[in-house]
């Protein structure tokens, strides 16, 4: 027989290890880490805003046709426009679109998105987007435009948003 | 007789054995759980109660900026107040002069110390923006004007994870 057997024949007693020290240790960790634990989840979305700098003249030439859409938030809807260096004013105009709010309800997202999907479509180098609210247009209505210019269904739409005031 | 009864009853009695095996387990899960939530955030944060984020879908992480908190009653940077706000007007931000502002001179002087401790003025400068989501655009648009004229044109707007 071996010695662990011999052990265990003649009866060593089973020991039951002392676990009230880790529950004490236990019981100060978790009220500590619950109280400076956030139940929020802060992200960002990046934005910049127009400033000035050099033009590049020449410099380098676009590849691709190109534009930069542009939505007004308007207390009465979405004023959609496009503009460019590349692509004939002729052309631009025909993207200028006015997605109405109406009687003071929700802001029709679901049209904008349609919109920008198709300039999206038509030039899909694009990637700029500028939005230019009006002044009693408020922060939340702001947010939801940038969210569905940016991504819709997981593709990207126009990802850079610049904020712009209105100018005059 | 009664007594007695009771008497013997607690002469037999046995302390039960606590039974703890299982309560160590579910306290190592919410141990576990609390320490994960903890190893993923850059920094924490406090906001004010009656301050409210927008919900978006953005699943950006934000930066260790300077941040720029504006609710419907006061404007703080880097926690401190600079401002207060008044029918949606910010006391000491005058639109047509944000150069004489607080706001415009302290991120001046920070941007300039920044640059300095850095030696290149073309690093690109974040402020990390939160808002409160009722706040209307004419307010918000003269906090965001006189920080870019300060050298601080990019932003992240904090919102809340939808």
């Amino acid at each position: 027989m071996s010695k662990l057997g011999r052990h265990r024949a003649s009866g060593g007693e089973q020991t039951d290890i002392d676990m009230v020290p880790v529950m004490n240790m236990f019981l100060v960790l978790i009220p500590f880490l619950l109280m400076s634990v956030s139940f929020f989840h802060i992200k960002a979305i990046n934005t910049s805003v127009p400033v000035l700098s050099q033009s590049q003249d020449g410099a380098d030439k676009p590849i691709s046709e190109k534009v930069t859409a542009i939505v007004e938030i308007e207390p009465n809807g979405f004023h959609v426009s496009a503009i460019s260096d590349s692509v004939a004013y002729d052309e631009l105009d025909k993207w200028d679109a006015r997605v109405a709010r109406k009687d003071q309800a929700e802001y029709p997202l679901d049209q904008l998105v349609a919109q920008l999907t198709r300039l999206k479509l038509r030039y899909p180098a694009s990637d700029t987007l500028i939005i230019i609210p009006d002044g009693t247009v408020i922060y939340d209505t702001i947010i939801q435009a940038m969210d569905v210019a940016r991504y819709h269904n997981n593709d990207a739409l126009f990802p850079n948003v610049v904020l712009s005031g209105k100018v005059g | 007789m009664a007594f007695g009864k009771l008497k013997k009853h607690t002469k037999d009695f046995v302390p039960p054995k606590l039974q703890i095996t299982s309560m160590m387990d579910m306290f190592t899960i919410i141990l576990i759980f609390l320490l994960f939530s903890f190893s993923n955030k850059p920094e924490t944060m406090s906001l004010h109660k009656d301050m409210k984020l927008p919900e978006s879908t953005a699943d950006l992480d934000y930066r260790e900026n300077i941040n720029l908190v504006l609710s419907q009653t006061s404007l703080e940077l880097g926690g401190k107040v600079i401002g207060t706000v008044k029918d949606g007007t910010i006391i000491g931000l005058d639109p047509k002069n944000l150069k004489t502002s607080t706001l415009y001179e302290r991120l001046r002087s920070t941007r300039e110390s920044t640059d300095k401790l850095a030696g290149d003025s073309n690093t690109k400068r974040h402020i990390l923006f939160l808002c409160d989501k009722r706040l209307p655009f004419k307010t918000i648009n003269c906090v965001v004007k006189a920080a870019a004229m300060a050298g601080y044109p990019n932003f992240q707007f904090g919102v809340l994870k939808k």
